[in-house]
């Protein structure tokens, strides 16, 4: 049902066994459906990482840039081209660490794009270093006696604007995610999904987990759904929302 | 014949417009700024003043990508920061137009005079090997007329095009009969569909066709061949130069931007060659350096292209470095006096 929008020619998809990303494209892919939206009227736009590599996976134009400038390429996309569904699937590193600045200016802007975000809490693709959402005391490749810093606030710096479309959710909450996804889709403006995934091989391990099973029962138990708040707690998933 | 007071960076943008520029994302930075201002104002242009010079080569390859001819300027510094995005749109295949207004030095330098100290960076400034086309005019109205050929250039290579200015080229005012050359101009339509027709894959991963390919040696030689021809065939429509003065001189001088104008009076005792398509480096010029016993480069630089000539000639040429933002025909003769060639 969704598979005009994938070219299966490609699967398997590089993703180690276990990885959250290819929850987070199907439930992309089957928002896509549920809109009634061609391939021709949509792109998606990714930067790099294991994330980033989501784009060229579906069936449509699509564009695979530099680390960490999906959002600007998607701005200029867009802006040329006003009738496209412009969509950023990319990693939390890539967006939020070393794409930061842009993430302050674009939803100043309020480009009409939709930000897919995977937010693993770490740098998958290049082994599992501190990435700027790893949570406090997370041990990986560059914090081995645990990460001294809080992680970033995404949804603060969502928030600050205007107008403005945030959701949280998790690779566990597939319908949740979905609906997140559709719901992005149809803001007039800039929205964001943060989608909590689990990095199984390269952060996982390094926290105690053992399989992907364990991390998605943590999502499972840790949060919950929350509707009609201003703010979410960390421990919530939900929609805000401004017009 | 119609003659308009105009500035070299407002003729870029003339330019631009008449090659169907329809979006420009940019930085503010001295002495290209006047680029942002004017293109601010025109209202049929997408126009964003990006957050920094990365958001702007970014924005302008999608919007590209989007269907929209597209351009961004800056300088040095800004220059620098686009080199990753000007690697991107090679590998990608993406046409766009980059301004580099060269003002002195490295990091900040001397941000309010002029230079020519980004000539390899213009070249070679991305990593991995790129074959960029890089135009440099002289004058307002080889501004407009350039601007307007290095659009050309990107829809011919599919490829990012550099248009060079320096400070003074950037900000002189002269006159110029842009209608002059609307007559004799050709402005290339787009050969790439605009997104949202195909199920293409721009990356910048090695890739054939629409999928990468990141561990194929033999197909990542294949593309460098590929795109080191193309590039050379699309160059070759472009090659402009200018050859004049005393051809029966035994000396060579080669000079561009604002130094070939500034040594223009030497025409009377010397050979003048002034490459306009400063990369790929001219052919032309191998074959009009037979017959000159000796050849000398004079840059604002310490001999980046002296460097590029010596190894297109295969021979010893001779440099003058001009340094430090002021380019006077004074000096530049007390150093051809110091060469033994006065
Ligand atoms: C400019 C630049 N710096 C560093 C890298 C190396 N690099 C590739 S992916 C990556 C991190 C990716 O992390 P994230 O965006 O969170 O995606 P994930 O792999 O976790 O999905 C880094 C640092 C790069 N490709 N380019």
């Amino acid at each position: 049902m969704t598979e005009k929008y994938f070219k299966q020619e490609l699967f398997p998809t590089i993703w180690c066994a276990g990885c959250g990303i290819g929850l987070a494209v199907k439930e992309t892919a089957k928002a896509f459906k549920e809109l009634g939206l061609d391939n021709n009227q949509i792109s998606i736009v990714s930067g790099i990482g294991c994330s980033g590599r989501a784009a060229g996976y579906f069936n449509m134009d699509t564009i695979h840039g530099c680390h960490g400038r999906a959002i600007p390429v998607a701005e200029g996309l867009k802006r040329a081209n006003p009738k496209l569904n412009v969509i950023v699937f990319s990693g939390d590193g890539d967006i939020v660490g070393i794409g930061g600045n842009h993430l302050i200016h674009s939803p100043r802007r309020d480009t009409d794009i939709t930000v897919i975000c995977i937010n693993n809490q770490t740098y998958g693709l290049t082994g599992g270093q501190l990435a700027p959402t790893s949570a406090e005391g997370a041990v990986t490749m560059t914090s081995p006696f645990g990460s001294k810093y809080h992680p970033v606030n995404i949804q603060g710096l969502i928030l600050a604007n205007k107008r403005f479309f945030y959701a949280r959710t998790t690779v566990f909450h597939i319908d949740h995610m979905r609906k997140c996804i559709k719901e992005a889709m149809q803001f007039k403006g800039f929205s964001f999904v943060e989608i909590i995934t689990n990095c199984v091989e390269t952060y996982g391990k390094r926290q105690g987990y053992n399989n992907a099973y364990e991390m998605l029962m943590d999502y499972k138990k840790n949060f919950k759904m929350a509707s009609g708040k201003d703010r979410l707690e960390d421990n919530e998933i939900g929609i805000v929302r401004k017009e | 014949m119609t003659k308009k007071l105009l500035q070299g960076n407002e003729a870029i943008c003339l330019g631009a417009i008449k090659a169907g520029m329809k979006f420009f994302a940019g930085y503010p930075i001295t002495p290209a700024s006047e680029i942002m201002h004017f293109l601010s104002r025109q209202k049929d242009i997408g126009f964003v003043h990006a957050e920094d010079e990365i958001a702007a080569i970014n924005m302008v390859i999608g919007a590209s990508l989007g269907g929209a001819k597209s351009m961004t300027a800056t300088s040095g510094p800004g220059f620098s920061l686009k080199q990753e995005g000007i690697g991107l749109a090679h590998m990608m295949e993406v046409p766009v137009v980059v301004v580099d207004c060269q003002r002195v030095g490295p990091s900040t330098g001397m941000p309010t005079l002029g230079s020519q100290g980004d000539i390899l960076q213009s070249a070679h400034g991305s990593h991995g090997d790129i074959f960029p086309i890089v135009f440099y005019p002289n004058s307002v109205e080889e501004c407009y007329k350039y601007t307007i050929e290095a659009f050309n250039a990107a829809e011919d290579s599919q490829s990012p095009v550099i248009l060079l200015t320096d400070t003074s080229t950037s900000h002189i005012y002269e006159t110029a009969d842009t209608e002059e050359i609307d007559k004799a101009a050709k402005i290339r339509q787009r050969t790439l569909e605009p997104f949202g027709k195909g199920t293409r894959h721009f990356t910048g991963l090695a890739h054939e066709k629409d999928a990468p390919k990141t561990r194929d040696s033999e197909n990542y030689k294949r593309w460098i061949k590929r795109t080191k021809e193309k590039q050379t065939r699309a160059a070759n429509n472009y090659s402009f130069y200018e050859y004049m003065g005393q051809k029966d001189s035994d000396t060579l001088l080669v000079a561009y931007g604002i130094t070939s104008r500034v040594i223009s009076p030497l025409r009377d005792r010397f050979a003048i060659f002034r490459p306009i398509r400063l990369f790929p480096i001219l052919d032309e010029l191998k074959i009009i350096a037979k017959d000159f016993k000796n050849i000398v480069v004079i840059e604002q630089n310490e001999g980046q292209y002296l460097h590029e000539v010596e190894v297109l000639l295969k021979r010893k040429i001779q440099g003058i470095s001009v340094q430090g933002g002021e380019v006077k025909l004074s000096g530049i003769e007390e150093q051809l006096k110091v060469l033994g060639l006065e």
